[in-house]
């Protein structure tokens, strides 16, 4: 097992792990914006840069980004030097320029005693970070209905053609996992709206809410028991619950 | 609504590769050469051919340059704007171009004969302001000479 060292502390990392994972299992903390764990890492959005060093290497160090950097026997880390920090900054300043008015960036750039970006500030201030998760959840997860287009400046999170994705089953993934709440939609018992694509909700019998839209349970059909998403969550588990107590043969706690 | 578009070229260039993922970017090429862009239906199909999720290619068909979602003119002009160039008069030449054909960087004429596109460095500095029109490059361009090049242009075929 690799044994490293993470800001003067000794880390025993399993083998194959990733250095921020190592780290934070060390209870260090490296800031991110693109990780999540639901899916595979990214290294987009630059944050978790660490400074890499060996005691051979005559004090020359390399910048990587540890959640796609896997751990090595030896290797000395540190994730709070200057030029770490300094390099953290101009993302970060960077990213407040692009999205002056979003509280989490707000928050991520005052930390690093940024209050107001040192770059001109995106005269059309957007909510997306552009960290891609809610692409890669789409993709991993669920149906890759939308994707980024465009590049450099120009890029952007978008359904193909900017058009209500056909692929997409409304399952609000993409939604859920951002982290700035760029991603908007609205439902209710009986239909949801997301990407400018509407869906009809499938409700369930016992307490009438729609839970779930009827693209989605259509999408899972064959990968789950038959009538799985009939009953709502809330529901299946008070009918679970029961069932239990009377198992049991006793009387419902209440 | 786009007009309706030929899909024959396409079944064409999809019998030529695997139909896999890795395929995505040559047929692309292909079809963008074909169709002198990437019609929506087209890529729809490629799309459900290929296997390959539509916003994916979507995505790979706007990452691209060489790639155009809108329908491209016969000709394409293409100045450089890189420093040399600049300083050399590529802003005149752009404004000549634009008078003659009535249109804007990024745009084609109506009757789909041009394509205008200012580009940042075509590495031939030395030739400032440099031109190129349909596969031709021209050094030393001249605003005043810009009518030559866009009649030859229309006149003969663009591969010369």
């Amino acid at each position: 097992m690799p044994r490293l060292v993470i800001d003067g502390k000794t880390v025993v990392a399993k083998e194959g792990t990733f250095l921020l994972q190592a780290a934070r299992e060390a209870g260090i903390d490296i800031p991110t914006l693109c990780e999540h764990p639901a899916v595979e890492p990214y290294g987009g959005c630059r944050m978790c840069l660490v400074d890499v060093t060996r005691p051979e290497w005559d004090g020359w160090s390399k910048m990587v980004v540890s959640c796609l950097f896997p751990v090595e026997d030896g290797i000395i880390v540190s994730t709070k030097s200057e030029r770490v920090m300094n390099t953290r900054r101009v993302v970060i300043d960077l990213l407040l320029a692009r999205c002056p008015n979003t509280p989490l960036v707000q928050k991520m750039a005052a930390e690093y005693g940024i209050e107001k970006t040192s770059y001109v500030q995106n005269p059309e201030p957007t909510d997306c970070i552009l960290c891609g998760l809610c692409t890669r959840v789409c993709d991993e997860m669920g149906t890759s209905a939308i994707s980024s287009s465009s590049r450099g400046a120009g890029r952007e999170i978008a359904p193909p053609f900017n058009e209500p994705p056909p692929d997409c089953i409304g399952c609000l993934a993409c939604a859920e996992i951002c982290p700035t709440g760029f991603i908007k939609y609205e439902t209710s018992n009986s239909k949801r709206v997301i990407w400018n694509k509407e869906f009809e909700m499938l409700r369930c019998p016992t307490c009438g809410r729609g839970h779930i839209t009827k693209a989605q349970a259509a999408w899972h059909d064959g990968k789950v028991p038959g009538r799985y998403f009939e009953q709502c969550d809330a529901c299946k588990r008070k009918a679970q619950a029961a069932m239990a107590v009377t198992l049991m043969g006793g009387s419902q706690i209440r | 609504m786009q007009p309706c578009v030929d899909m024959t070229l396409l079944d064409d260039i999809l019998a030529q590769y695997p139909h896999e993922e890795q395929s995505l970017i040559q047929v692309l090429q292909d079809v963008q050469r074909a169709y002198n862009y990437l019609p929506c239906e087209v890529l729809e199909k490629v799309a459900s051919e290929l296997k390959v999720p539509l916003a994916k290619v979507f995505s790979v068909s706007t990452f691209y340059k060489a790639f155009s979602l809108n329908p491209q003119g016969k000709v394409i002009i293409k100045v450089c704007t890189g420093t040399a160039c600049h300083i050399r008069g590529a802003t005149q030449i752009i404004d000549e171009v634009e008078r003659r054909l009535g249109i804007k960087p990024g745009e084609t004429t109506e009757d789909l004969g041009f394509t205008l596109h200012t580009v940042n460095c075509v590495g031939a500095c030395a030739m400032a302001p440099v031109v190129i029109v349909g596969d031709k490059y021209v050094g030393a361009a001249k605003a005043s000479d810009m009518h030559k090049y866009l009649t030859v242009a229309k006149g003969g075929d663009n591969e010369n």
